[in-house]
């Protein structure tokens, strides 16, 4: 029941928070100069600038105008993408089909890796497998990602070759049908193995460099969180009973240890999707981080405003999952303590 | 009985004896020195008897009861030597199990020693029943014998359950580890279902499967096999339940460790501990972590099963009036060492070791004169590499010239009372000058 | 001041934080001396200088210790100048978010109620943005300039500040010693001076060391991306220009002021997390 409760109290706060975003995008988009400039297109002309004052009511209080601009919003109109030359909300779903492949590819990476290698150090306390992942995780969180992409490129790409940039070949691409903008699920629903292999030759490169950070700090809370339990007294308890040493890790240690790093995990995605953007620019990835990095560079302020209002409400739900997903884990924090 | 053979096993046999610690060491390393937590103890404990072990905190009465399951951590645990041998039972092929003049009603008897055939040789020591020594067995026979011959109770009951898994879960386990062949028997599995699905069955009430295993095993033709096996160790589980007393078991058994009072939370504990009927039970103080009220139903508890099952147990507490009252012989511990040994009403009564008398003396009683508590001065003495002497010397009120120069070792005093203490026996060729003298007392 | 002495030894005393205490002294001895080990460019010394004789060398060459980029600019001029704009950056930065945040996170905490509610409730929303993309958006909308960058940092990064003194206000208040203050008559400014700050001012001076190194690394980031003036002698800007050169194997234009955004968050972030360790192992502080 508390859950629910808790559940409850989180979801009446998001809504107002998203008001507070809009209010602080809506901002923005004022002292970017003119306002009603994500609207226009290169193409309107003086009649159709007009009217846009007009639906926008720019000669009435700023309150209003931000109702008039929120309520364009809840109704799809974004503006219009310079950079993309067409609406925003057209080009959107697409992109983000894109972003969310390489987004979910890394947290893949990263939460396998992380929590594996997390385990592998935490149960082999102060030997070599811990100093080794003590090295990875603290280099981990200090690494630039365009740097280390940059390396990576050097050393994958242009050295060694093995793997290519950009999403896909273009050709294999286009002989495919895309019913969910996901390359990889939509090359198995076509059933066709070099379409498939095509994406996933394409995405290893920039998954694990975008991964590498997330597996950094989910291995090192995993650590030492394992490390934590393993002092605490039912894990002897477990061992008094008999149990052998890898069910005493599994099914009571690290069970106990996943708890807080479920946090961490959470956590990590708030990094993964500001490293989209820096990411999506080395490894020529058509997604929402190239497209806004693009708009930054040339002024589509409909785009940038798009997309922290996207990237904000996707945190704030992200967030609130983990939180009830943590409620739910350890009953303890359930019962309010 | 001599010095070097304080429970007198050679000289006669005792086949009485489930447990017999010798000469056990173990150290520990920290930056500050070699830390001798325990420094050559030796006690034996009976069959069926209750043994307490009473010292203050950090005389190594913890290190001591957890050496027996070997579940002192290696680092920073290093040297460990001495050993402690141990005679488990097994079932009596007579009754089965259920009480008969052969096993004296307990259901369980010893084996003979499977390297003499019961005449007796050095691995056994003498006495012709099999016997392990528990420092030196391997890793997965020692894990045979946890939980099952030899099972321990802790001292904070919430913090030796796991939060995360439901009362349910947990005491499963000891089942599950221990006792699956019961439990496929009173699931209706045969040795004969040798078939695929019977294996995973098999292997499932072992805790052998795998995530994918299990997750065949919830598919249904196979988990009606799987529901089956667990109803019946929900049965199991809800007996022992029953057994502590716990109210509405089969509710108790779905909840969660942080949902139950402490009391309750040890009642599963001793529950889990008891399932498989061991021959020894340690308790590390657990009736710390309770409330007063709450203590004393405890240790009845504690008392009513260990009569019942006629399981040995070895009662760890810093409460010395507690162990009185539930220990049949007491053992006083100090600095890592055995100070005095024997009957607990003999050394309630007649207590010989100056830190015993202390003891005993500190405790607030209604029929004391008002006045001041008595405390016994100084402190424990810190333990890296102590020189061989008294350790006690320092704050003892009789020491002599020989408490300062040499170790004293347990001598008998009387009968079954054993010290360790110049007062009680002098080297031999120690000059009077240099010895404690009975008569000066601080009070 | 003895406690000063004994957490020093203390902090040193740990190899790893030690060793990022030295890699921060030598990176601030090099921007700090900038002027005098190189030839500062004219008229502006933070811009690169070009040398239209030597384009794109590799490192080695002479002259030029690490290489030169597609324009003639010396690499190694680029990482000690480049050091020099860092240090600025985080100085500003850091200083600014730390005074503001623990000024509004104080009055927060300290007083409770409807001024909380409020001021907190702000924090919130400024948290529920990733900080990247609001330090993106912020200098975009600005204009592409590195003072907007600085600007934009500054607006984004002081809300940690802010969360983290109000929960040590509102925990330190409760402890008794500050009613005792209260009860002897000492003005609520005295208190906070005295007995509130000293205490929960430890997870803010483990928050901004690590902030020192992060904060670099969001600039860097920022000016990859191309937010700040091109031809800027600033690691971000060095790795973003030498990008060109990498299908033609011209790796060292990129490689060594990455290295450097990397040395100095991987720096800052072994020492914050040492001093962490020294100070209050418990505390939980944000990346």
């Amino acid at each position: 029941m508390q859950i629910r409760d808790y559940v409850l109290r989180r979801l009446m706060v998001l809504p107002l928070l998203i008001v507070g975003v809009s209010i602080i995008v809506f901002a923005l988009t004022r002292i970017g100069g003119s306002p009603i400039g994500i609207y226009l297109s290169h193409e309107m002309n003086a009649e159709e600038v007009a009217e846009l004052e007009e639906k926008f009511h720019l000669n009435d209080p700023v309150p209003v105008q931000y109702y008039y601009w929120a309520s364009g919003v809840l109704t799809g109109d974004l503006g219009w993408s310079g950079v993309a030359a067409a609406p925003v909300i057209d080009v959107f779903p697409d992109k983000l089909a894109a972003t969310m492949e390489l987004a979910f590819a890394s947290a893949i990476v990263a939460v396998t890796l992380g929590i594996g290698l997390g385990t592998f150090a935490g149960a082999r306390r102060d030997r070599a497998p811990d100093h080794i992942t003590r090295v990875v995780s603290i280099s981990g969180a200090a690494m630039p990602l365009f740097w280390f992409a940059i390396l990576m490129l050097i050393v994958f790409w242009v050295g060694l070759g093995w793997f290519p940039i950009g999403r896909s070949d273009p050709e294999i691409f286009a002989s495919i049908g895309h019913p969910t903008g996901l390359y990889t699920v939509d090359a198995v629903l076509a059933g066709s193995w070099t379409a498939f292999r095509d994406a996933i030759w394409h995405l290893v490169l920039p998954a694990v460099t975008l991964g590498y950070g997330a597996t950094a700090i989910i291995a090192r809370m995993m650590r030492s969180s394992l490390v934590e339990e393993l002092q605490e007294d039912y894990v002897d308890a477990a061992r008094a009973k008999g149990l052998a040493e890898r069910l005493v890790l599994r099914r009571h240690a690290r069970r106990n240890a996943l708890i807080p790093t479920v946090t961490v995990i959470g956590l990590s995605f708030g990094f993964l999707l500001q490293g989209t953007v820096v990411a999506e620019i080395i490894f020529r990835w058509p997604g929402l981080g190239r497209w806004m990095a693009d708009s930054v560079l040339r002024g589509d302020q409909a785009t940038i405003m798009a997309y922290v209002l996207f990237t904000s409400v996707l945190f704030l739900f992200v967030n609130l999952v983990v939180d009830v997903v943590y409620a739910y884990l350890d009953r303890r924090v359930v019962l309010g303590v | 009985m001599t010095a070097a053979d304080p429970a007198g096993i050679s000289a006669a046999v005792r086949t009485d004896v489930v447990a017999s610690v010798r000469d056990l060491r173990v150290y520990f390393g920290t930056k500050a020195g070699i830390v001798h937590a325990v420094d050559g103890v030796d006690f034996d404990i009976r069959d069926g008897e209750t043994l307490g072990l009473v010292g203050e905190t950090g005389c190594g009465k913890s290190v001591t009861a957890r050496s027996f399951l070997r579940l002192v951590p290696m680092p920073p645990g290093i040297a460990v030597s001495g050993s402690i041998l141990f005679r488990p039972r097994s079932q009596c092929t007579a009754c089965g199990g259920a009480g008969c003049a052969v096993c004296e009603n307990t259901g369980r008897v010893v084996s003979d020693c499977q390297h003499c055939s019961g005449s007796g040789c050095p691995s056994c020591d003498g006495s012709g029943v099999e016997t392990v020594d528990l420092m030196s067995i391997s890793e997965r026979q020692l894990r045979q014998i946890r939980g099952d011959r030899i099972a321990m109770i802790f001292q904070d009951p919430g913090k030796a359950l796991n939060p995360a898994l439901s009362i349910r879960d947990q005491l499963g386990e000891v089942f599950f580890t221990h006792r699956s062949q019961e439990l496929l028997d009173r699931a209706g599995f045969g040795a004969s279902d040798a078939d695929g699905a019977g294996v995973l069955v098999q292997r499932h009430a072992a805790l052998r499967t795998r995530g994918i295993e299990r997750m065949i095993l919830a598919v249904p033709p196979l988990r009606g096999k799987r529901n089956a096996l667990m109803a019946s160790a929900d049965d199991m589980i809800v007996d022992a339940l029953s057994e502590t007393q716990i109210p509405n078991p089969r509710k108790v058994m779905d909840r969660y460790p942080h949902e139950l009072s402490g009391g309750m939370k040890q009642r599963v504990m001793i529950a889990q501990a008891l399932a498989c009927d061991p021959d020894l039970l340690i308790a590390d103080e657990p009736t710390t972590a309770l409330d007063v009220t709450v203590q004393a139903r405890i240790m009845d508890l504690i008392s009513e099963l260990q009569e019942r099952h006629r399981t040995a147990v070895l009662y760890i507490s810093h409460d010395l009036s507690l162990v009185r009252r539930i220990a049949d012989r007491t053992a006083v511990m100090y600095a890592g060492q055995i100070a005095e040994i024997g009957e607990s009403e003999q050394i309630f009564r007649d207590p010989q070791h100056p830190y015993t008398r202390g003891l005993i003396d500190a405790i607030p009683s209604v029929t004391h004169e008002r006045g001041r508590l008595a405390a016994i001065a100084g402190n424990v003495p810190e333990l890296i590499d102590p020189d061989p002497v008294c350790r006690f010397a320092s704050r003892c009120s009789y020491a002599a010239a020989v408490c300062e120069t040499t170790e004293p070792a347990l001598h008998v005093a009387d009968g079954e009372h054993m010290v360790a203490c110049f007062l009680h026996n002098a080297p031999p060729g120690t000059p009077a000058a240099d010895l404690p003298v009975r008569a000066r007392s601080a009070r | 001041m003895r406690r000063a002495g004994e957490l020093t030894a203390n902090v040193l005393s740990n190899p790893t934080t030690l060793a990022g205490l030295i890699i921060i002294t030598l990176m601030i001895g090099m921007a700090l001396l900038a002027p005098w080990i190189t030839t500062p460019n004219t008229p502006n010394p933070t811009q690169m200088p070009r040398d239209w004789g030597a384009i794109a060398v590799p490192p080695g060459s002479p002259g030029h210790p690490l290489g030169t980029t597609n324009t003639g600019g010396d690499v190694l001029y680029g990482v000690i100048w480049g050091a020099r704009t860092s240090l600025r950056l985080s100085l500003i930065v850091v200083g600014v978010t730390v005074t503001v945040g623990v000024a509004v996170g104080s009055l927060a905490g300290y007083r409770g109620g409807r001024i909380d509610e409020i001021l907190m409730r702000i924090v919130d929303v400024f948290l529920s943005i990733p900080e990247l993309i609001f330090a993106l958006a912020i200098a975009a909308v600005l204009g592409p300039s590195f003072r907007n960058i600085i600007l934009a940092l500054a607006v984004v990064f002081w809300v940690k500040y802010a969360r983290i003194m109000r929960a040590q206000v509102i925990s330190v208040k409760q402890n008794e010693y500050v009613d005792a203050a209260r009860v002897i008559g000492d003005s609520p400014l005295r208190i906070f001076r005295k007995d509130v700050l000293p205490n929960a001012i430890t997870p803010v001076i483990v928050q901004a060391t690590l902030d020192m190194g992060n904060i670099v690394l969001v600039g860097a980031t920022l000016s990859f991306i191309g937010l700040a003036e091109a031809g800027l002698a600033e690691w971000g800007v060095l790795v973003s220009e030498g990008q060109a050169g990498i299908s033609a194997g011209r790796w060292w234009a990129s490689t060594f002021p990455g290295l450097m955004v990397f040395l100095w968050a991987l720096a800052f972030n072994l020492l914050g997390d040492g001093l962490r360790d020294v100070l209050d192992p418990r505390t939980e502080t944000s990346r």
